[in-house]
C-alpha cells in the first residue's frame, strides 16, 4: 500500500504548545485560568528540554525526557497522594484545584510533549533508560474494496508488535536546532533552524488552540457569573 | 481528504472543554453529526463536477451562520432559546466551532485544500508551508508567498490558489479517480494517513478516557 512518508524533522515545539492548550482547555474544566494554563502548557513543551541536555552531556534529545516513564512516574506519585493516603498533600495545600492541575499537567505532558514525536519519523525513546531504542508510528490505515483493512503503523507477528524505528541512542541521532548534524543541509554554512511551523496541518492545530483557549475563557466566565457550578 | 475519522477526533477533543457544564453524550453525538455533515456535499458531486469541497466547504456561509445565530440568539423570543434553552445556545456556538476548526480548516490544509470563498469567489486555496527561525535568515514563513514577477515587476502571491471548481476534483472514496489500470475499481476508505492523523485520534480517545475519569469539584 502506498502511504505517503513524514517529512524529517522533530516536531515543533509550538506544536506541542497548542495541543497542551487543547488538553487545557479540554481538561481543567472549572479550574481553567490563566495560571493553570500556563501550568499545562509549560508541561506540555518540556520534554524538548532534552534537547538542550543532550550537549550538556546528559543523556540523549527525544530520549531523556521522551520516555513513557517520566508521566507514568508522576501518574503514580499522584495516584499515591491523591487516592492512596489518608491525608493528601497536594489536597491539603492546594485543594481540589491543585488535585486538577496536577493530572492535567501529566496528560500533557504524556499526549502533547511525547505523543507528536513518537508519531512522527523523527520517532521518540519511549522506554529510556530501559532500552534506548528510538519508535516511530508511522503509517497508514484504510479500508479498501479489494484488500480489505490495511494498517502499516506496527507489524504483528509472532506474538510481537514490531514498530518503525531508526536505531538507538548509540546509533541515531536525533537533529535539534541546538546540535544540528554535520550531514544536514542547514548546517552546511553554520545556519541553525529553530522550527515552528512544518506543515499546514500543524499551522491549523495552532490556529485552534489560539480560538479555543479565548472561547473556553468566555464559556467559564459566563459559567462562573450564573453561579451554578 | 482527512477522513471523517480524523474529523472527528479533533471535534471530540474541542467538545469536551467546550461544552463545558452541558457536556453529555447526546450533546457529542450532535457535534460528531455536525462535523460530518459538509461531506453532503460528496453527493452534489455526482451531480454536477467539482461540488465536493466546494458547497459545504467554504467559509462563506459559515460567517453568514455566526452572524444568523449571533443575532438569533440575541433577541428576546430566540427560537433556540425558547426551545432549548442555554444549553441549545451552546451546542449550536461549539457546533460552528468545530465545523469551522476539526473540518473545513483541516481540510483546507489536505491535498487541494477546500473552495475558500466560494460562491463569492471560485478558486480553491491550499495552507501549506513551514515556519521557522533561521540564524542567517531570521524569521521565515511559506504559507503565503509573496514575490516580484521578475520580468513584469509585479507582486504575485501565492496563498497556495489551486484551480476553479470545475477544474478541481478532489478524490473521495464515493468518486474514485480514474486509474490507468484496468481491473476492479479499487474503492479506498482511508481511515488515518500518516503519523499525525493516528495522533489526533489517539489524542481524543485518550481526552475522552481522562474526562470519564475526573473527580467532579465537590466530591471528596
Amino acid at each position: 500500500m502506498p502511504v505517503e512518508h513524514d517529512a524529517s524533522g522533530m516536531p515543533p515545539t509550538l506544536l506541542s504548545v497548542a495541543v497542551g492548550a487543547l488538553v487545557g482547555v479540554a481538561l481543567l474544566g472549572a479550574a481553567f485560568d490563566r495560571r493553570s494554563l500556563a501550568v499545562v502548557v509549560v508541561a506540555a513543551a518540556a520534554p524538548d528540554v532534552d534537547a538542550l541536555l543532550g550537549p550538556l552531556g546528559i543523556g540523549a534529545a527525544n530520549a531523556t525526557l521522551h520516555t513513557v516513564l517520566v508521566p507514568l512516574a508522576a501518574g503514580s506519585l499522584l495516584y499515591y497522594d491523591t487516592a492512596l493516603r489518608e491525608r493528601s498533600w497536594l489536597w491539603t495545600r492546594y485543594g481540589w484545584y491543585g488535585a486538577r492541575v496536577a493530572w492535567v499537567a501529566v496528560a500533557a505532558y504524556a499526549i502533547a510533549g511525547i505523543g507528536p514525536d513518537a508519531f512522527s519519523a523523527e520517532s521518540a525513546a519511549l522506554l529510556y533508560p530501559l532500552s534506548g531504542r528510538y519508535y516511530a508510528i508511522t503509517g497508514g490505515l484504510l479500508y479498501s474494496t479489494q484488500d480489505g483493512l490495511v494498517q502499516t503503523y506496527a507489524a504483528v507477528g509472532g506474538g510481537w508488535i514490531e514498530l518503525a524505528t531508526p536505531g538507538t541512542v548509540d546509533t541515531h541521532r536525533v537533529d535539534t536546532w541546538i546540535a544540528p548534524t554535520a550531514s544536514d543541509s542547514n548546517s552546511g554554512d553554520g545556519e541553525r533552524r529553530l522550527r515552528l511551523l512544518e506543515s499546514g496541518w500543524q499551522a491549523i492545530v495552532v490556529l485552534t488552540a489560539a480560538a479555543a483557549v479565548p472561547a473556553k475563557a468566555l464559556i467559564e466566565r459566563g459559567d462562573r457569573v450564573r453561579g451554578d457550578r | 481528504m482527512p477522513s471523517s475519522v480524523v474529523h472527528a477526533a479533533l471535534a471530540l477533543v474541542l467538545g469536551v472543554g467546550l461544552l463545558g457544564r452541558f457536556y453529555d453524550r447526546r450533546a457529542l453525538v450532535v457535534l460528531l453529526a455536525v462535523v460530518v455533515a459538509p461531506e453532503v456535499d460528496t453527493v452534489f458531486g455526482l451531480a454536477f463536477d467539482g461540488a465536493h469541497r466546494t458547497v459545504l466547504h467554504n467559509m462563506v456561509y459559515g460567517t453568514v451562520l455566526a452572524g444568523v445565530l449571533y443575532w438569533e440568539t440575541g433577541r428576546e423570543e430566540s427560537l433556540i432559546r425558547g426551545r432549548w434553552g442555554a444549553r441549545g445556545v451552546r451546542i449550536a456556538w461549539v457546533g460552528l466551532f468545530v465545523h469551522t476548526f476539526a473540518h473545513l480548516a483541516l481540510d483546507w490544509g489536505h491535498l487541494e485544500g477546500i473552495n475558500l470563498l466560494w460562491p463569492l469567489y471560485d478558486r480553491f486555496f491550499t495552507l501549506e508551508g513551514e515556519l521557522f527561525l533561521s540564524t542567517s535568515e531570521g524569521l521565515v514563513q511559506t504559507f503565503v508567498e509573496i514575490t516580484a514577477d521578475p520580468d513584469t515587476g509585479t507582486t504575485v502571491v501565492d496563498a497556495g490558489q489551486g484551480g476553479t471548481r470545475a477544474e478541481t476534483h478532489v478524490d473521495n472514496p464515493a468518486q474514485p479517480s480514474d486509474e490507468p489500470d484496468p481491473g476492479p475499481v479499487d474503492r479506498r476508505f482511508p481511515i488515518a494517513v500518516r503519523g499525525w492523523q493516528l495522533y489526533l485520534v489517539v489524542t481524543a480517545l485518550g481526552t475522552l478516557l481522562a474526562k470519564r475519569l475526573q473527580t467532579p469539584r465537590r466530591s471528596r
